[in-house]
């Protein structure tokens, strides 16, 4: 048995690493997390997964700080510590070589209960250098309704299982019982277990290459090269910040609803710009909601830490130096910072994204040139029935197509359906004709939707038109979860706001329902189709100054 | 003398056009010329002149007794990179014109929302949709709207376009439609190039499928005139014999396959090199090796497993993407012209700069004046400044040690350090980068050779090695040259595929015999009407577990096919692969059978070489100052082409030939083999 270690390694007197040790290994830490990804890429299980890729790698070194992190979905970017941390916090003196912890709850540093988290501590020399951190969006994860997302809820324990900080496993080994109890709580408990283990194989591989890192440059070596990589990272992004003119500015974004009894809730952002320094402050955001659109707090800092990400260089290192200009100040009980026991399962696109774009609203007078029109909202439909193809199985089919569009920029128009800001690309949707050979649907119509962008000298991007006939054995249900029916993508700099998502359920005896965003138990009958028209996304400065040889063009090809 | 026969191997490089011939006795002989972008024959041409002179030989003698003419070509990789392909348009199904453009929700950067979305290869206005639409399984539901079709027919009159994909959806399970528009199309426009979906790639997933004919249809017709017009030079010259191409998959097939499925010839370039390194593991180099084609911006890197090349089906070259099998080749920015230099974020960062051929180098003396990897070479010692390409470049130590001064003194250190430290990160990268290309094919590299060949691997080969933990390198003599000489040591190859999705995950035995009879009988003939000797056939499957959305191929070759319990034996098949690549499998779950796979190979007969003539082992040709991460020593330094067939070495030595230089560092030993290459035990 090794012996127990109680607290992290000390910060090491300061080594002046030379500049190829510090290019070298900062290449290797970035090389890790890629080959951690690739990992779960090729091992995970569900299609949310190895398809969407909607996971997260990161490497913290003793004092949770964010060394590394690959790049996937942007909304976990700066989030990966706070879980770093809560384990450090509730297993203090009781870390051990060989622990293997899991957690998702929201209130003690996950972000939402479908965002499982393995965090693996990483021992050299006798005390904890490291830790390896894998996040993971399960398919499932209890509570009332399938898949996690459950707009009725109230409170988070209609949401799914909660998993505060706990030891999975120790000495190596993993505790059995304690996965079986968590898989059976879930619907889905093969793909649990699959995509749980999958997690564990990557944050193992990326204990094992800091482990030979250590070996190499030892521990305190290794140290003094990590600060000195994080130092470069705070100095490259203050670097950035020191050619922003000084200023407050204040910016705005509002969400729908809650579901129940509110509309237009506001996330209000002031942000002050001194230096080299940047303070983002979302007190004055409304009070927290009834519904699932509440924000966690590391949720939270991870949206504040995206949208700071994306008005940087793309270059600049995503780590814990490179987020030390910013200051972030937030209520709790506010819809940013909800109170223990709020739902909060819609926050990583819904409240995140509004969080992002009322900071980018009011950076767009600061840094005009790096602001983007607002990315899509996400509004997701879920459609659960019987397929006479496949007598005896139900299906469970999640809308992933139809995506909303990109916003534009100084650096052109906006991608078309390229997604949310939570996402900005990185979420693929699937094959048309996958889709019809698994499920019992007809796309009839999925193509680019002329008008939905915001205009500007560079206009949004296209939303899409689906039109979907469900071809269910019998009556099918449906849920929807989302946001952006009333408010479009926000343009900027002068750029007119996006068309607001219209979903509507087309019923075969020529009815129309318009679609909630937040809804359960929707029944479906056969031959009805559900008929999206997405949002396309914000645009960028004053549509006067258009370039006539980009109307042209849009005419041309019929992009207006 | 009896009259010799010959084979030639032609590789048109960026700069160089290399041309290998290999005589019936085994000789073997380089040529190279300048390549000629505007028309590659041209350079072709001049090469085979340059390789007929240096064998004494008038060209349409050499011509004439020349039996198989093998070409690796990049004239629809340029096309593509270039933008320079046909005018195109697309007929697909109405309500999805949108697919190539959509990229199924994809960005590339995920943290630069300001990069500008790329142009699509077909232009909306000209993807045009016809009224028609068949069910997953295959049967209408809307029939081929003649009215639409004439309609879409008369817009492509009016735009005067070269070609035309046509991509209907689930055309993979029926390909009626596609082929009515297709005949529709070519009758009413003549001399259209028409290509159709369901014949480039009859599989599931409508933007891999779409992208690549789309790609085929764009760089179709330039390939098409390009082997044309190298047939006909070929023919003047005096040339009767077959020409083959190179194919991405890194198999050989005539002019004619290559014209029709030109998207297949979008990898030809690099296949050659992995075709050099298949031939050399078969010929004793060892069944595991990670090749490693260093050059002058960019490093390959691919994986030979078990004596064959991995394929994937992921490429995307100029942006779009390709879904053909392929060599799985990894390309990192980074080379021997790869620049040195302070990073915006502060770290001292290797390209993805590079010096290009002009300026290149400080060290050529062109005008360059920020250090290369190749000028730190220089400054170390490890190049001659008098002897680099077997003294037909004479480098500038002057220039080289400025440039690298000039980043040492940003960087506060000294310039020799500064030297030592761009070679050492760029071993570091490209460890790195054969780790991800390795973990992607779910290998461990240690138990692999590194296969260094390239210009400037080398230098790099046996720092690489150790940091990967590698126990294994090895550098061939024949460096430049290689892909040419590999090229003739491919097969012929023709794959089929078609996918099949049944109600139940799995169709029944004779569905899946039915199946891979009818593949197997098409690749055969397609084969039998290229080649008269003897064809074996590979068969494959992609699969997957029910919910899972990427399917994993698995090799049938050993397998019953005829006993009763086939798909039960597909079924374990895949289990037992999905164990080997994921560490679990799940013999619960259903098992999808996606997409069925024959390959009809025909071998053509070896070309061996000659045996390397023994010798005395040959002593150093001098002694060099080098520098190495422990300190200044002084090296011996071998010529290549003098060592003896199994004379060992021992580092630190330095190891140079007219096309390359090895750095065998303290430790190291290696073996002069038979084969004609340098193995090195780390």
């Amino acid at each position: 048995m090794q012996q127990p270690h109680a607290t992290p390694a000390a910060i090491p007197d300061p080594v002046t690493p030379d500049p190829v040790t510090l290019a070298v290994v900062d290449n290797r830490l970035r090389a890790i997390v890629e080959e951690m990804g690739e990992a779960m890429l090729r091992t995970s299980y569900s299609q949310i997964l190895n398809s969407s890729r909607d996971f997260s790698i990161a490497l913290c070194d003793a004092q949770c700080r964010l060394v590394a992190q690959a790049d996937h979905i942007p909304v976990h970017v700066g989030a990966m510590p706070w879980a770093a941390k809560s384990v450090a916090e509730a297993f203090a003196g009781n870390i051990h070589p060989g622990d293997t912890f899991l957690l998702n709850d929201p209130y003690f540093g996950g972000s939402h209960l479908p965002d499982l988290t393995i965090v693996l501590p990483v021992f050299a020399e006798g005390s904890l250098r490291f830790w390896s951190v894998v996040r993971a969006h399960q398919s499932d994860i209890g509570g009332a309704t399938m898949g996690g997302y459950n707009p009725g809820a109230t409170e988070i324990w209609q949401e799914g299982l909660r998993v505060p900080p706990i030891r999975l496993g120790e000495g190596g080994t993993l505790r059995q019982d304690l996965i079986r109890m968590l898989a059976t709580n879930t619907r889905l408990p093969r793909d649990f277990t699959g995509d749980m283990m999958a997690m564990i194989g990557a944050a193992r591989l990326g204990e094992r290459r800091l482990q030979g890192l250590l070996t190499h440059y030892g521990a305190a070596g290794l140290d003094a090269a990590v600060s000195a990589v994080l130092d470069l990272s705070e100095a490259h992004a203050r670097r950035i910040l020191a050619t922003w003119p000084d200023g407050t500015w204040h910016g705005e974004a509002t969400l729908d609803d809650d579901g129940f009894d509110r509309t237009d809730i506001v996330i209000r952002a002031t942000c002050t710009k001194q230096g080299e320094s940047l303070t983002v402050d979302l007190t004055a955001s409304d009070p927290q909601t009834t519904g699932f659109v509440n924000s966690s707090f590391a949720n939270m800092r991870s949206a504040v830490a995206m949208a700071f990400a994306f008005l940087l260089d793309p270059e600049v290192s995503k780590n814990d130096g490179a987020f030390r200009p910013l200051t972030v100040l937030a209520k709790e009980g506010t819809v940013v910072w909800a109170r223990d026991g709020a739902p909060v399962t819609m926050c990583t696109s819904h409240c995140s994204n509004e969080i992002v774009e009322a900071i980018i609203r009011a950076l767009s007078a600061c840094c005009p040139d790096r602001a983007m029109g607002g990315w899509g909202r996400r509004f997701r439909v879920a459609i659960q029935g019987k397929d006479a193809r496949r007598p005896g199985r139900s299906f469970v089919w999640h809308l992933f197509h139809a995506r909303p569009g990109g916003g534009g920029s100084s650096g052109g128009d906006g991608w078309s359906t390229a997604g949310e800001w939570h996402s900005a690309g990185g979420l693929k949707f699937g094959s048309v004709e996958m889709a019809e050979a698994r499920f019992p649907l007809m796309f009839e119509r999925h193509e680019f939707l002329p008008g939905t962008a915001g205009e500007g000298q560079y206009r949004g991007g296209l939303g899409a038109e689906l039109s979907l006939r469900v071809d269910s054995d019998g009556p099918a249900r449906a849920n929807t979860a989302g946001d952006g029916i009333r408010h479009g993508s926000a343009g900027m700099c002068g750029g007119q706001d996006g068309r607001p998502h219209h979903y509507v359920l087309a019923r075969a005896d020529g009815t129309e329902q318009v679609l909630k965003t937040k809804s359960t138990g929707l029944a479906i009958n056969p031959g009805d189709r559900i008929v999206v028209q997405s949002s396309g996304g914000g645009g960028w400065g004053d549509p006067a100054r258009r370039d006539s040889a980009a109307r042209a063009r849009d005419e041309r090809e019929g992009y207006v | 003398m009896a009259t010799l026969t010959y084979r030639i191997g032609i590789d048109v490089g960026g700069t160089f056009t290399d041309v290998v011939c290999i005589a019936a006795d085994g000789t073997e002989t380089l040529a190279k010329a300048a390549s000629t972008p505007q028309d590659q024959s041209e350079g072709v041409i001049a090469g085979l002149a340059n390789l007929a002179a240096a064998l004494n030989l008038p060209l349409g003698t050499l011509l004439a007794r020349c039996e198989r003419i093998v070409h690796g070509t990049t004239v629809a990789t340029n096309a593509l990179l270039e933008r320079k392909g046909s005018k195109l348009a697309m007929l697909t199904t109405e309500g999805h014109r949108d697919v190539i453009e959509m990229r199924e929700g994809l960005k590339p950067e995920r943290y630069d929302l300001r990069l500008p979305a790329p142009e699509p290869l077909v232009p909306r206005r000209l993807r045009l949709g016809v009224r028609e639409r068949l069910r997953a399984d295959g049967q209408v539901a809307i029939a081929l709207d003649q009215a639409s079709l004439s309609a879409a027919i008369e817009q492509l009159r009016a735009e005067q376009v070269e070609s035309v994909a046509i991509c209907f959806l689930h055309a993979w399970r029926s390909a009626a439609h596609e082929r009515a528009a297709g005949e529709a199309v070519a009758a009413a426009l003549p001399g259209v190039f028409v290509t159709l979906s369901s014949d480039v790639l009859p599989q599931i997933k409508e933007f891999e499928r779409f992208s690549t004919t789309a790609v085929n249809a764009y760089v179709g017709p330039v390939v098409s005139r390009y082997l044309g017009r190298l047939r006909g030079r070929l023919g003047e010259a005096g040339y009767g014999g077959a020409v083959f191409v190179i194919l991405s998959h890194g198999g050989v097939a005539p002019v004619e396959e290559a014209a029709r499925l030109a998207v297949g010839t979008a990898l030809s370039g690099p296949a050659g090199g992995v075709a050099a390194a298949v031939a050399l593991a078969r010929a004793g180099l060892g069944q595991n090796l990670v090749t490693f084609d260093m050059g002058g911006t960019s490093t390959d890197i691919a994986l030979v497993a078990e004596g064959d090349a991995a394929l994937g089906r992921g490429r995307v070259v100029g942006g779009e993407r390709i879904a053909l099998e392929s060599l799985d080749i990894v390309t990192l920015g980074a080379g021997g012209g790869s620049i040195a230099h302070l990073g915006a974020g502060g770290t001292m960062q290797v390209g993805p700069q590079s010096a290009g051929a002009v300026p290149g180098p400080a060290a050529y003396g062109l005008g360059g004046t920020q250090p290369a990897v190749t000028d730190a070479n220089l400054v170390l010692g490890y190049l001659d400044a008098g002897n680099f390409l077997g003294g037909a470049r004479q480098l500038d130590l002057g220039a080289a040690q400025q440039a690298v001064a000039a980043l040492a003194e940003k960087l506060n250190l000294a310039p020799a350090d500064c030297a030592m430290g761009i070679h050492r990160l760029v071993n570091a990268r490209m460890a790195d980068g054969v780790r991800v290309a390795t973990v992607r094919r779910g290998v461990d590299p240690r138990d692999f050779t590194l296969l260094a060949f390239g210009g400037a691997a080398g230098l790099h080969a046996s720092a690489v090695a150790r940091e990967l933990g590698l126990k294994r390198a090895a550098v061939p003599l024949f460096a430049a040259g290689l892909s040419a000489w590999g090229m003739l040591q491919s097969d012929l190859r023709y794959e089929m595929a078609r996918s099949t999705l049944a109600a139940g995950g799995m169709p029944e035995d004779h569905e899946i015999a039915s199946l891979y009879a009818t593949l197997e009988a098409d690749a055969r003939e397609k084969m039998a009407a290229w080649y008269g000797g003897e064809i074996a056939v590979q068969r494959s499957a992609d699969m997957r577990y029910g919910e899972q959305v990427f399917e994993i191929a698995v090799p049938l070759d050993d397998m019953d096919w005829t006993s009763p319990g086939l798909a039960e034996r597909l079924r374990q098949a895949f289990h037992a692969r999905h164990r080997a690549l994921f560490t679990y499998d799940l013999p619960e779950e259903e098992v999808v059978l996606v997409t069925a796979r024959a390959a009809a190979i025909g071998r053509l007969p070896p070309v061996a070489s000659a045996a390397r003539a023994a010798g005395a082992p040959a002593a150093p040709q001098g002694n060099r100052r080098i520098r190495l991460e422990a300190g200044d020593v002084d090296a011996p330094v071998f010529s290549f082409d003098a060592l003896a067939p199994g004379q060992a070495l021992r580092g630190p030595a330095i190891v140079e030939s007219a096309t390359t230089t090895v750095l065998l560092l303290p430790g190291d030993t290696a073996r002069m083999n038979v084969g004609g290459w340098l193995e090195i035990t780390l």
